[in-house]
């Protein structure tokens, strides 16, 4: 895993810059760069630097109540965000947790996390007054970049496939010793799955969904609400698979759910981005520039070795 | 020696021109292995952009994913796409991941799109072996049912190379609800209506038309879970309300334990534990035949209180006029107290057959394909909150004339029945009596009381169920 | 003596039912002079009450009751409220089950029976109560008919024939198609007496049948009663506050109070010579 604020490697075609640039200048003219930046479309440098010397002119951060940031989260995806046994959403935990609790305090806010249905936290972002931000390891694509805004990535990702221990050894040609990024893996569990009458365990609105009802077109893609019911009920055996990302799926077959495991990952390489709507471009410079910071200082670094290990 | 010499060359030339072949077959031989480590398409696919649905269809906006691996000796620099004629890059953009092995790599590109071809071209030769993928983003596979593949070139370091066809991907031709979208979406008060956030939000007429047409099978599975489930519920909720109001002790209780375990735990509950619960005894069921059994159990526990309470809200008087005519009890249940219990439940029962056609939506939470469900992906993928509002409509569709309906056959029995005489008592009066207290039944009973002052009817008043065991 | 129902309390200890031939002389003895029924010679009352004891939690309501009903007698009960006559009217069919005592329906002991002979019995008791009882999600017809044809097994054309007939006796033959509550209070009692009818039963009792009728309502009904005591032949037990329908119609009158029957004869004798001082401060009070 690789970790970064500012890379992307996306592309902005021309077009997409007029249709951009016509709609920002509704807001304001620098408003042009912000976009592009936070986007996560543009990692040219040009870019990058346009950011920074017109970075005076954002207009003064605001958010919805004064000196707090409220954040939605479905809480549900360790380690990235969960909530302890036993506590409230108050005292949730998690690698994008710490990291939001980091950029606020750069910014003098105080964190509001508000536990909330994953696929909802978009058009609630988008449709403003109630939310701040969207942080619930959401993957920047350009779908969702016409909603909302993002912020710069500040993680890389994967997509991972996992099957109980039991429903893996049966697969044909499926050896665990292997790398499970490797294609040999990825194309023996794909082989099993793409079948019809399989049903894959997916959360509603996510990336593995999208991978699963395109790559897996025999099978039945069912999406749930979040990724313990998908688990659950793949340990239970309503499900074949579960598909969701990679990091988290991982986390849980080691902490939770013992007799299931990744049986391949799905490489992606998608990024995870903090979601900010589209009328609040100053909060979404500001955060990136503490992303920035904390990527500089280091932080960014030892919250990675506190969540995922050093090894990763 | 000229004739020598000549020969000579002869020879060496015939050497020469074996060895060239010799050269060429081996650097053919050669050369054949290094094709096959060249450029490999991994997968080829587009996302479903059929509104809820998981059809591609063409002519409209998808998204097209395409991976390859760059070859063993290879560097590679840039690739075109070319879409099969009809088909259109135009508008497209294109989201670029380069990875190695899990590792994402920056290398920075530039995409063009031109009608059907898109070049994208690398800042920097992506090494051998890496895994390339080209997000397209707002691309169009032509209008027509077929199965399409991309075609194209790639450059490494030798020069342009032909890409090898990707794998098929079906796709349909526009339906006519994606046509009324597409018109909407043209429309200036469409646009106008859009305009505000919440309108957009919550009743986007675009996604009104589209969701309509995708969350009908929604909403028939609804309708047909709460239609298959009702009647077992209504049989096993009868047959707890007669075990409740049994004599016999045992079986009062396993009634009582069914019925009030089924009540004090939420339906959710219910649902997870017959969804989790039973494969992992083992037992595999069908996800909608599950459905309607779960749905089945909690209705009856439900409607064996109101049949319970309905069946003793029957005035005493009749199951003496019953039994005055020499009925037994099962005459008298099945030709006098029944047909009079199903009139005066008939508006709450159907209050409860709205609950559970609305609780269908729970089964949602476990994978069965119902109308919330449909609502939720609908919602999660267009980031719009007007799937719901047609999940909404949907119900109401049902609900509303189910509403009407019981106004007015609450007006039917308020007009009907007057002059009847006191209710039987079971053992225990609950809180379930005071739902079925229709204001006639009191007004009857006043009416009753005040039509006798003999003391002697103060007595115990007679428990048919209970005593004509004796 | 066959057993008795399990709410038998040992505290009432009576004697066994008498035999039937016994109890039918002892009858005739003591009936003759307190009815104006034509009695036949060697006739065995209809109905036979012996020893008739019932209570209510700590309450008597009956204290050993006697009373024989011959066939085709029209017995009136008279009594003040709480003196028990509903309730023995009630245990006649086992509506109320007695504490203690025998009732007979044509020297068949009907108390302490098994349910479904109990049946049998109730079907050739006919009943008239005060609120009605009509079946209200049924038609007038459907209210005479439904006994024909679950109990008694007629035929659903010979049922209707006979409620079309019994119906238009008491006067409803254009209202045969009403449901029970678009009725008068009246009407509605006049189809439960031709409900009771049409049953062909040995006797009809009538508990109260015009208590809780306006009294503009109360004439029709009791015109229907005293044409079916005058002209059908039928045997009928009356519990009434009516003293002239007791006067016109009763071949005996029966003054009950505190639970046990004061007084017993014919309507001139009990109205016009009470022998009792309760009797006839009952009779004057109601009078007046």
């Amino acid at each position: 895993m690789k970790w970064s604020t500012t890379e992307g490697a996306g592309v902005q075609p021309k077009s997409k810059h007029l249709f951009l640039a016509l709609f920002c200048s509704m807001l304001a003219v620098f408003c042009v760069a912000v976009m592009a930046g936070c986007g996560g479309q543009a990692a040219e440098p040009a870019a990058t630097e346009e950011t920074q010397t017109e970075e005076p002119a954002v207009t003064e951060l605001k958010t919805i109540e004064d000196g707090k940031l409220i954040v939605q989260s479905d809480l549900a995806y360790a380690p990235m965000e969960y909530v302890p046994e036993g506590k409230t959403s108050e005292d949730a935990e998690g690698f994008e947790v710490d990291l939001v609790n980091a950029i606020a305090e750069k910014l003098g806010l105080t964190v509001e996390w508000q536990q909330v249905q994953f696929d909802t936290i978009i058009p609630a972002v988008k449709q403003g007054g109630t939310v701040d931000m969207g942080a619930s390891s959401f993957t920047i694509t350009d779908e969702r970049l016409e909603e909302i805004d993002f912020s710069d990535s500040y993680m890389d990702s994967n997509q991972g496939i996992v099957m109980t221990k039991a429903a893996a050894a049966e697969i044909p040609g499926f050896d665990a010793s292997q790398d499970v990024a490797g294609t040999e893996r990825l194309d023996a569990v794909k082989s099993v799955l793409d079948v019809a009458g399989v049903k894959v365990a997916v959360q509603s609105g996510t990336t593995g969904e999208a991978w699963s009802q395109e790559n897996l077109t025999n099978a039945e893609t069912v999406p749930l609400a979040d990724a313990i019911q998908c688990l659950t009920g793949l340990q239970s055996g309503l499900y074949n698979a579960v598909i969701a990302d990679y990091p988290v799926m991982a986390y849980y077959c080691q902490e939770s759910y013992a007799d299931l495991e990744v049986v391949a990952a799905i490489p992606t390489g998608e990024q995870y981005g903090l979601v900010i709507s589209k009328d609040n471009p100053a909060l979404t410079e500001a955060v990136n520039k503490a992303l920035a910071e904390l990527q500089e200082d280091g932080t960014l670094t030892e919250l990675e070795n506190k969540w995922f290990g050093s090894a990763s | 020696m000229k004739a020598k010499n000549t020969e000579r060359m002869r020879v060496t030339r015939l050497l020469a021109l074996v060895a060239v072949f010799i050269v060429a077959l081996g650097a053919v031989c050669l050369a054949a292995p290094t094709r096959a480590e060249a450029l490999e398409v991994k997968s080829t696919t587009a996302r479903p952009n059929e509104d809820g649905g998981d059809r591609v269809i063409g002519g409209l906006p998808t998204r097209l994913t395409w991976e390859g691996t760059v070859g063993e000796d290879e560097e590679l620099t840039s690739i075109s796409l070319t879409m099969p004629e009809g088909g259109t890059f135009e508008g497209s953009s294109t989201r670029v991941t380069v990875l190695d092995g899990l590792n994402r790599q920056n290398v920075d590109s530039v995409a063009t799109p031109a009608g059907t071809a898109l070049q994208v071209v690398f800042d920097e030769p992506i090494p051998a072996g890496s895994l390339v993928r080209l997000e397209v983003t707002g691309v169009a596979f032509p209008n027509a049912d077929g199965d399409y593949t991309i075609e194209g070139t790639y450059e490494n370091q030798l020069g342009e190379q032909a890409l090898p066809s990707s794998p098929a991907i079906s796709v349909i031709q526009n339906t006519p609800v994606q046509g009324l979208v597409n018109w909407l979406d043209q429309q200036p008060w469409v646009e106008a209506w859009n305009s505000n956030p919440f309108l957009n939000m919550f009743f986007k007429p675009q996604i009104l038309v589209s969701s309509f047409a995708s969350l009908f099978p929604g909403w028939l599975v609804c309708l047909a879970i709460v239609l298959v489930a009702y009647p077992f519920a209504i049989l096993l909720g009868l047959c707890f309300a007669f075990m409740k109001m049994s004599k016999f002790v045992v079986v009062r209780a396993i009634a009582v334990t069914y019925i009030n375990i089924l009540r004090g735990t939420p339906l959710f509950l219910q649902i997870y534990i017959a969804f989790f619960g039973l494969p992992m005894l083992g037992i595999q069921i069908n996800v909608y035949i599950l459905g309607c059994a779960v749905m089945a159990i909690n209705s009856s526990a439900y409607l064996a209180e109101i049949f319970r309470a309905g069946i003793q809200s029957i005035p005493v008087g009749q199951y003496e006029a019953a039994a005055s005519l020499g009925m037994g009890h099962m005459r008298t249940m099945v030709s006098i107290i029944l047909p009079q219990t199903i009139r005066r439940v008939l508006p709450t029962v159907t209050s409860d057959f709205i609950t559970s056609y609305k609780d269908t939506s729970l089964l949602s939470s476990v994978g069965v394909m119902e109308l919330m469900m449909y609502a939720k992906n609908m919602t999660a993928i267009t980031g719009n909150i007007t799937p719901y509002m047609t999940a909404a409509i949907f119900y109401l569709i049902v609900t509303l004339p189910l509403i009407k309906l019981i106004t007015l056959v609450e007006g039917r029995i308020a007009r009907s029945e007057s002059g009847q005489g006191p209710r039987p008592k079971g053992g225990t009066v609950s809180a379930e009596d005071v739902e079925l207290d229709y204001a006639q039944d009191a007004l009857a009973q006043a009416a009753h009381a005040e039509a006798l002052p003999d003391p002697e009817l103060s007595r115990p008043v007679f428990v048919p169920l209970a005593r004509e065991g004796a | 003596m066959p057993k008795r129902s399990r709410h038998h309390d040992p505290t009432f200890d009576v004697p066994p039912a008498l035999p039937a031939d016994e109890a039918a002389k002892l009858a005739f003895g003591h009936d003759k002079d307190l009815s104006t029924h034509a009695f036949k010679p060697g006739e065995h009352p209809i109905v036979r009450i012996e020893h008739l004891n019932k209570t209510f939690d700590d309450n008597q309501v009956l204290k050993d009751v006697n009373l024989n009903v011959w066939r085709e007698e029209i017995v009136v009960v008279l009594g003040p409220s709480g003196s028990g006559k509903s309730t023995m009217l009630r245990c006649i069919n086992m509506l109320e089950t007695p504490t203690a005592g025998h009732i007979l329906i044509e020297d068949d002991e009907i108390t302490g029976t098994t349910k479904a002979n109990l049946n049998d019995h109730r079907k050739r008791i006919g009943m008239v109560f005060q609120n009605f009882n009509l079946f209200p999600h049924l038609s007038a017809k459907e209210n005479v008919m439904v006994g024909q044809t679950k109990v008694l097994k007629r035929s659903k054309a010979e049922a209707e024939a006979e409620a079309v007939k019994q119906l238009s006796a008491v006067g409803l033959a254009d209202r045969m198609d009403y449901m029970p509550s678009q009725l008068s209070g009246g009407q509605q009692q006049r189809v439960a007496i031709a409900r009771a009818v049409a049953m062909h039963p040995d006797v009809i009792l009538f508990d109260e049948p015009t208590s809780a009728l306006d009294p503009e309502l109360v004439r029709g009904v009791l015109d229907v009663m005293r044409d079916l005591a005058l002209n059908s032949g039928m045997t009928m037990i009356v519990v009434t506050h009516e003293m002239g329908f007791a006067r016109d119609v009763a071949d005996r009158v029966v003054f009950m109070e505190g639970g046990v029957v004061v007084e017993e004869g014919t309507p001139e004798a009990v109205f016009d010579h009470p022998q009792n001082e309760r009797t006839a401060a009952f009779i004057g009070n109601i009078q007046d």
